[in-house]
């Protein structure tokens, strides 16, 4: 705990970052309740206002929808699909690359074949031409297929931590107690690798924000009329001379969420790495 | 010599700056460096040894404060900045590390590196510089030198790396030369003659030394004056004979009579050791350094007692070292006795006749023709080339040799990490050349080991309690969680620890607790054999002590052998009944350990024998130097593998023709072409 405090005063911008964190998770759990407008509400005397006017805090698109408040429902969504993404394609990468790294060989050797190839796709085009294929996209199919594009990046990070812990002394005396395999992976070792392991989550977390953005934008995200705010860039870009702040605000909100966890995942390696 | 010292260090305090406050390295600290002189400095790890030749370099992390005056000739270096400095490192004030592996450049060849200094430094042209790197390795009586430049620093064995790393400090003609523990990574052999060639550069060169290190034994080979060096603070001062004849501070003390060394076994002493362990000291800590772990505390020690002058030349910083009440001698004397010494006769009782199956009682472990190979696409390295070997019932054989030998090899195989190529080992009867995964559970349970260094070998997420939980749930079968915890508490009181100890994190505990907590969890089962690889080389040498007697009272209750395994012959001859010297994966000599050593050995037992250090400063003797390094364990050795270095070779016979046994006792035997005459032949000391 001292050490956090001490690395954060170093690193003063862990703040700022943990407010905004901290600011949409409150917005994305509560803001809905508090929304004066339905995300869906068209105001047909105000179409295209400006910020401010009349009852409209970031005004309004070419429907008369109320921006603040699609923004506040769209962080539901892309709070809910990103934290799973992360989570599931950690939990796919821990398994897959320790199973590779713990036994190695020809188990390794065909696991780095297959992560190269499917590393070799871009994630981005590999969930477009997925989710392009399968239509209709919900936050179910977004997580999964999200969650398989990103599990060869963190499977290959969990192999590299493994690696590094599998030949210290203490595998070697777990093994000379006749320990199985899976106990040694999963209790001697995972715990050592869990900074590393951690700092991946929250990297991860980032990305798949930007990739649930730029899903959307493309089109092949969630579907309308359920704002997105990936979708909402695009959805208003014809009217970026008429009313920009259409564009701007939820272009903002994006990049403050994922700067923002950059800004933590960054800090969090920090710590970690001076732990070791 | 001139009057006025080269280095004249005055008030030096060092604090780092950390997360949990301000740890002071180095306090009030004075050292004169006279020109030409030597200065050993001693003391354990933590003690700042390495900060303060970091402070006079000014090459200390981000994090440190330094304040005082370090005058270098007449100028203070702490005034000095970053630019100004560039022209006192390597070129005035040159330094050599710890490990010369990482000390040079692997992606430059050697000649490329040793060149860089004399271009950068004295502004010689390529060709100059190159002629001079290869008269510098020559000076370094390294033959060949014109192709070692030639060749990456991993194409050398670490021997001739210190060589480098020595000649590159020598190229500026620096006028003081820092050597920060230089023969630590190499092996004993090496050590002994990298310490010849600086004795002979410093009065060649003309230079002063600055020599630090934790061991007492080589800085009483190389230094004119030596200080000792306790959390900061230096606590005593004098001319080496006089400091090793008349320790006048507790901590010289303690320090030098915990070295096991020549004589010392463990029948009739126990080791000396200094309760407790470095700790950091904060900044408002007040009084004796050494206080907190001193036997002769008194309410003075907690005063603030500077150093001073007892004798000529001689200072120490207790008040204590004027007091009659502790003897003078005490250097060579406080051995502590044994109560319950075991006579010596005891162990001939259980040393059978022979090598030869079914002669005798039957040995507890015995390996008969054991060979491994690791093979890869290129070559085979033959890490143990036909072992015969045996390790009676309630015996500690000893296994001695440098390092690439194969003497962890054999400690692996025995424990069943690794399995023999060829060959058999038999535990009790039963065949157990297998791998862990292929043992029987009684067989886990009865062979244990004990790892080298035990912040590794302890799961660092784990508490010592996890630690030691689960060997006991697992090959004790005790489901009872209230049982597991009585046995724990057990083994803790075995090993010296209270149970307070279980909630610890492993990460929390100094390194002698780690290792005290590996030893209960090799005693776990009651195990009738354990393998200790090096316990204690990764230790300080108040901790190695205070193991050592451990490992060896926890053998003389148990009634458990040990495969004790180490490069360290004074360590070897203080716990074994029997020692195995190895040479690259073959036996030299084996024996009861008074037989092997003392006369008749075998040359290379010889070699090892005369390359320990001693910590009696009247042996100054010439140590048998050994040329080169092993051979390339991958080449096929038609003749006796030590034949290339051997200092008693017989031309046209060693290399060619494999060393014959020689049966010297009943218990003793050595392979070697030499005549028993000849292996008496120069006595040790």
């Amino acid at each position: 705990m001292q050490r956090i405090w001490y690395m954060a005063k170093r690193y003063p911008l862990i703040f700022p970052a943990l407010i905004i964190i901290l600011f949409w998770f409150f917005i994305a759990t509560f803001g809905p309740s508090l929304m004066p407008f339905s995300y869906t509400a068209m105001d047909m005397d105000h179409q295209m206002t400006a910020p401010g006017v009349g009852e409209h805090l970031m005004g309004t698109d070419s429907l008369g929808r109320d921006i603040w408040s699609r923004i506040v429902y769209g962080s539901r969504s892309i709070l809910t699909i990103a934290l799973l993404t992360s989570l599931f394609s950690s939990l796919a990468g821990v398994i897959l690359g320790f199973t590779a790294g713990y036994f190695g060989g020809r188990i390794d050797a065909l696991f780095l074949r297959v992560m190269d190839i499917m590393m070799a796709i871009p994630p981005l085009v590999l969930s477009m031409v997925v989710l392009g294929v399968l239509g209709n996209s919900n936050i179910l199919t977004l997580t999964l297929i999200v969650s398989i594009a990103y599990t060869p990046a963190t499977a290959r990070v969990a192999r590299g931590t493994l690696l590094s812990c599998k030949n210290i002394e203490y595998v070697d005396a777990a093994r000379l107690r006749g320990e199985s395999h899976l106990y040694i992976m999963f209790r001697e070792i995972l715990p050592n690798t869990m900074g590393p392991i951690i700092v991946e989550i929250t990297a991860r977390f980032a990305y798949s924000i930007m990739m649930v953005a730029s899903l959307g934008f493309l089109g092949v995200g969630l579907q309308p009329p359920t704002p997105d705010w990936g979708m909402m860039v695009i959805e208003n870009k014809t009217i970026i001379k008429a009313a920009p702040w259409a564009v701007l605000y939820p272009s903002l909100a994006i990049a403050s969420l994922v700067i923002a966890v950059s800004v933590f995942s960054d800090f969090l390696s920090k710590v970690v790495i001076r732990d070791q | 010599m001139t009057n006025k010292p080269i280095l004249d260090i005055h008030n030096l305090n060092v604090v780092y700056e950390t997360p949990s406050g301000p740890i002071v390295a180095i306090r009030d600290l004075a050292l004169e460096l006279n020109a030409n002189e030597a200065l050993g400095i001693i003391g354990e790890s933590g003690c700042g040894k390495s900060t303060l030749s970091y402070a006079i370099l000014d090459y200390l992390p981000s994090n440190a404060r330094r304040s005082g005056s370090i005058m270098f000739n007449g100028e203070d270096l702490l005034l000095k900045t970053e630019k100004e400095m560039q022209n006192y490192r390597g070129d005035r004030i040159a330094m050599v590390y710890q490990n010369p592996y990482s000390a040079l450049n692997p992606s430059l060849t050697i000649g490329e590196q040793l060149d860089e200094v004399t271009r950068i430094h004295r502004g010689f042209s390529r060709t100059q510089a190159r002629k001079e790197s290869i008269q510098s390795l020559q000076d370094l009586s390294l033959g060949e030198a014109e192709g070692i430049v030639r060749r990456y620093p991993h194409q050398v064995s670490g021997g001739i790396q210190q060589r480098i790393c020595i000649a590159m400090a020598l190229l500026c003609q620096p006028d003081i030369m820092i050597l920060d523990e230089p023969t630590t990574a190499l092996d004993v052999t090496t050590e002994a003659s990298i310490l010849d060639i600086i004795g002979e550069l410093k009065e060649r060169h003309r230079m002063s030394l600055i020599y630090i290190s934790h061991d007492i034994g080589i800085v009483n080979k190389i230094s004119d004056r030596i200080a000792v060096m306790y959390r900061g603070e230096i606590v005593e001062l004098g001319p080496q004979e006089e400091l090793f004849n008349h320790p006048k501070h507790p901590y010289t003390r303690a320090l030098i009579n915990c070295m096991p060394r020549a004589g010392v076994k463990k029948e009739t002493t126990r080791l000396n050791t200094i309760p407790g362990y470095v700790t950091r000291r904060s900044a408002d800590e007040r009084g004796c350094p050494f206080a907190s772990r001193c036997e002769k505390k008194n309410a003075v020690c907690e005063e603030k007692y500077g150093l001073r002058e007892i004798e000529s030349g001689h200072l120490a910083a207790c008040d204590r070292a004027y007091a009659t009440d502790v003897p003078d001698k005490s250097t060579f004397a406080p051995l502590i006795p044994k109560a319950n010494a075991r006579p010596g006769a005891d162990q001939t009782d259980n040393a059978s006749s022979g090598i030869e199956p079914g002669i005798g009682p039957a040995p507890l472990l015995e390996l008969h023709e054991v060979y491994k190979y690791y093979k890869n696409r290129k070559r085979t390295v033959r890490a143990l080339d036909g072992i015969n070997a045996k390790i009676e019932k309630h015996d500690v054989l000893g296994l001695v040799g440098e390092s690439g030998c194969g003497k962890s090899t054999m400690g692996h195989l025995v424990a069943g990490l690794l399995e023999p190529t060829k060959g058999n080992i038999h535990f009790d009867g039963k065949d157990i050349s297998l791998t862990w995964k292929h043992r029987s559970r009684d067989t886990i349970r009865d062979i244990q080991l004990v790892f080298q260094n035990p912040g590794r070998s302890l799961n660092p997420s784990f508490s010592v309690e996890q630690i030691l939980d689960r060997p006991i749930k697992k090959m004790l079968k005790i489901r009872s969680r209230r049982e597991r915890r009585a046995v724990m508490i057990n083994l803790l009181k075995k090993v010296d620890l209270g149970e307070e100890y279980l909630s610890r994190p492993s990460t929390r505990l100094s390194g002698g607790e780690k290792q005290r907590i590996a030893v209960a969890r090799a005693f776990v089962t009651s195990p009738r054999l354990i393998v200790c690889d090096e316990p204690t080389s990764a230790l300080d040498v108040s901790v190695q002590a205070s193991v050592l007697n451990l490992l060896g009272e926890l053998q003389e209750q148990s009634h458990t052998s040990y495969l004790f395994i180490s490069h360290d012959l004074n360590v070897v001859n203080y716990i074994s009944d029997h020692i195995l010297v190895m040479y690259l994966g073959r036996v030299c000599e084996y024996g009861l350990r008074d037989e092997v050593v003392n006369p008749p050995y075998h040359p290379y037992t010889e070699a090892l024998l005369s390359a320990a250090p001693d910590v009696n400063p009247s042996h100054k003797q010439k140590p048998i130097r050994l040329e080169g390094a092993p051979p390339d364990p991958s080449a096929q050795i038609v003749g006796c593998p030590f034949a290339g270095r051997c200092h008693k070779k017989i031309d046209g016979l060693c290399d060619t023709t494999p060393p014959p046994l020689k049966r010297l006792s009943e218990t003793h035997y050595i392979f070697c072409h030499l005549s028993e005459d000849r292996l008496r032949g120069v006595a040790h000391l």
